[in-house]
């Protein structure tokens, strides 16, 4: 056979049944525990459904990803649920609290913007500097602060690394699921350079951001502000900042997710997701190819959705430094060589024990992350089919 | 803080462009990294006086220019719009850019035979004096200083920003990763160019609205 034939493909090793099921069962565990919060099983249908729901849903996943061999299929369906559930619980939750999805400057002032894991990049400098964080939120009062958002950003760092792109950020899920829309990409090629530019984007915005001692992506470029919050349009800089992320958001989150069929925004864009490339260096878990059974075929380079393949790349056996570890190009190689890996042991043996090694934490942060906001907009759902409206 | 901001950002692109005829001539004269720093100093202050040169012409085009008047604006913002939309397209779709010491190899080779130990001094002082976007923009904002002391101190941190690329020159393994970093580089002078481009428009519009 010829190193490019990529005719016959090669089964992905499955699970029994009942390996399958013991290997779920830490998990409904660990689950249960986490979103009954310690036991408390709600009574209200309108509560007991969504947590049911969210139960099932999160441990079924779990069970497909075992029981098949496969990762990125299952991650991605609870990776985009948690983005349209964390869209749909925020604005509600917004609308709730404030009456409005826009930020008045009497809400910055008083310290009540959410803190969200995008501004960790351009925080840092600024606070070493001089001791503040230039953002307008609350350090420890509120649920979203900047010291719990701190404490939840090093953890995952050092388990997942980037693998946080495709299995904790909010964000994320949205393009994933537009770019999940078409079966074939209509844009094929988008040249290598641009995949640097969240790099310079983080270089830019660091920069000026501690020139202006203010977190100047989410004043000026950030695409999800379009779904989550902005700040209300008084003045001309106001307009253009909010013609910039929606102009981002339509482009890099909707239209070009679904002609290219990659995360554009992610892929091209994100200053946080180019940072935390670096923490795929402190962490364990890699995505390794290995070269005796690679046939060159590329297909894993076409099916990237963050663009951390390619030809260089897959000669030396490995990812990019981009890598979010959300196993496409595992789940789409006809041989076989490409695995999740534990860095220090050898490539080719124990592809599935690292696989399930890494799935582990991987999807208790995604539980820990993602149930609670699920639940509360499926809560939120059940509530407007019930009593017409969202908001209580 | 300003100058230092665009020297940052515009930093790595004198670094890549100039690198191709600068690099050689470290590797082919420094046999150590104590001699390549020698070299690098010289280069440094080269580059430094040609940029207080600058620093003293953006004052005296300030004083011509005057300020307080509506055509200040317009001047300045038309001149932002024009020189960002040049770090736009130098940033994000130029391939290819001469650094100024790579325009004069004749001159060169006879400095090289005749005073070579002044090379790295000459060299610093073309780069220093390299008609670049960045350098450009630099030379507009510069002149937006009310003293020679500004304008002086504006051109001092815009060295400053750019020289600290430089300094990993003597220890040269770093060259192995140049391409990924000329190309963040240019694309975020690009970025910066958007920014500037921004800047440039207010400017215009408020210029307009005095006249």
């Amino acid at each position: 056979m010829s190193k490019t034939s990529v005719a016959f493909k090669q089964p992905y090793p499955k699970n029994s049944l009942l390996k399958s099921i013991l290997l779920v069962l830490p998990m409904l565990f660990l689950t249960a525990m986490m979103l009954s919060e310690g036991g408390k099983i709600p009574k209200n249908p309108l509560h007991l459904i969504p947590f049911v729901t969210v139960y099932i849903f999160f441990n079924g996943m779990f069970f497909l990803m075992i029981y098949t061999g496969k990762t990125d299929r299952y991650r991605a369906i609870l990776f985009t649920t948690f983005a349209v559930c964390f869209v749909i619980s925020f604005i509600s939750n917004l609308i709730e609290t404030r009456g409005s999805m826009a930020l008045t400057g009497e809400d910055m002032i008083s310290g009540n913007t959410p803190f969200c894991h995008m501004v960790i990049p351009m925080t840092l400098i600024p606070a070493a500097l001089t001791k503040t964080i230039i953002f307008p939120g609350s350090i420890l009062e509120g649920f979203a602060n900047v010291a719990t958002m701190f404490v939840i950003w090093i953890g995952v760092s050092l388990v997942l690394g980037r693998g946080f792109c495709s299995w904790g950020c909010f964000f994320g899920g949205l393009e994933e699921g537009f770019s999940r829309l078409r079966r074939k990409p209509i844009l094929k090629h988008i040249p290598l350079k641009w995949s640097y530019m969240p790099y310079a984007v983080l270089a830019a915005v660091v920069l000026t951001s501690t020139l202006a001692l203010s977190p100047t992506y989410c004043e000026w470029l950030c695409p999800f502000k379009a779904v989550t919050e902005f700040v209300e349009i008084t003045s001309f800089q106001v307009l253009v900042q909010t013609i910039i992320f929606v102009s981002l958001f339509v482009g890099l989150v909707i239209v070009l997710p679904i002609l290219t069929k990659r995360r554009t925004q992610c892929g091209l864009l994100c200053p946080f997701g180019a940072f935390q490339s670096f923490t795929n260096k402190l962490n364990v878990f890699e995505i390794r190819i290995d070269r005796e059974k690679c046939v060159d075929c590329m297909l894993c380079a076409k099916a990237c959705p963050t663009f951390s393949l390619d030809a260089k790349s897959i000669a030396k056996g490995r990812t990019r430094l981009s890598c979010t570890k959300c196993g496409k190009c595992v789940d789409v190689c006809p041989k076989n060589a490409i695995s999740f890996h534990i860095k220090g042991t050898p490539v080719s043996s124990g592809h599935d024990k690292s696989r399930l090694l890494f799935i582990y934490p991987a999807l208790i942060f995604l539980a820990t992350f993602g149930s609670g906001t699920i639940k509360g907009a499926l809560h939120r759902i059940l509530l407007l089919l019930t009593t017409g409206g969202m908001i209580q | 803080m300003q100058g230092f901001l665009l020297g940052l950002t515009s930093g790595t692109v004198c670094l890549t462009y100039c690198a191709p005829v600068m690099v050689p001539y470290f590797l082919g004269e420094g046999k150590s990294v104590r001699q390549n720093i020698s070299l690098l100093v010289k280069f440094l202050v080269g580059r430094l006086s040609g940029y207080l040169l600058f620093g003293v012409l953006a004052w005296i085009f300030n004083l011509l220019i005057g300020k307080g008047f509506a055509l200040h604006d317009l001047f300045f913002g038309t001149a932002y719009i024009i020189l960002a939309a040049m770090l736009i397209i130098y940033g994000f779709f130029n391939k290819r850019s001469r650094c100024a010491a790579e325009t004069l190899p004749g001159l060169f080779r006879r400095l090289s035979s005749h005073s070579p130990s002044l090379l790295p001094l000459f060299f610093g002082l073309l780069t220093g004096m390299n008609l670049c976007p960045p350098f450009l923009l630099a030379f507009t904002e510069a002149s937006g200083t009310s003293s020679i002391g500004g304008s002086l101190w504006f051109f001092w941190n815009f060295f400053l920003g750019t020289s600290l690329f430089f300094f990993p020159i003597p220890f040269l393994g770093v060259l192995r990763r140049f391409e990924p970093l000329q190309i963040v580089g240019k694309l975020a002078a690009g970025i910066l160019g958007v920014y500037y481009l921004y800047i440039g428009t207010i400017m215009t519009q408020g210029g307009l609205i005095q006249l």
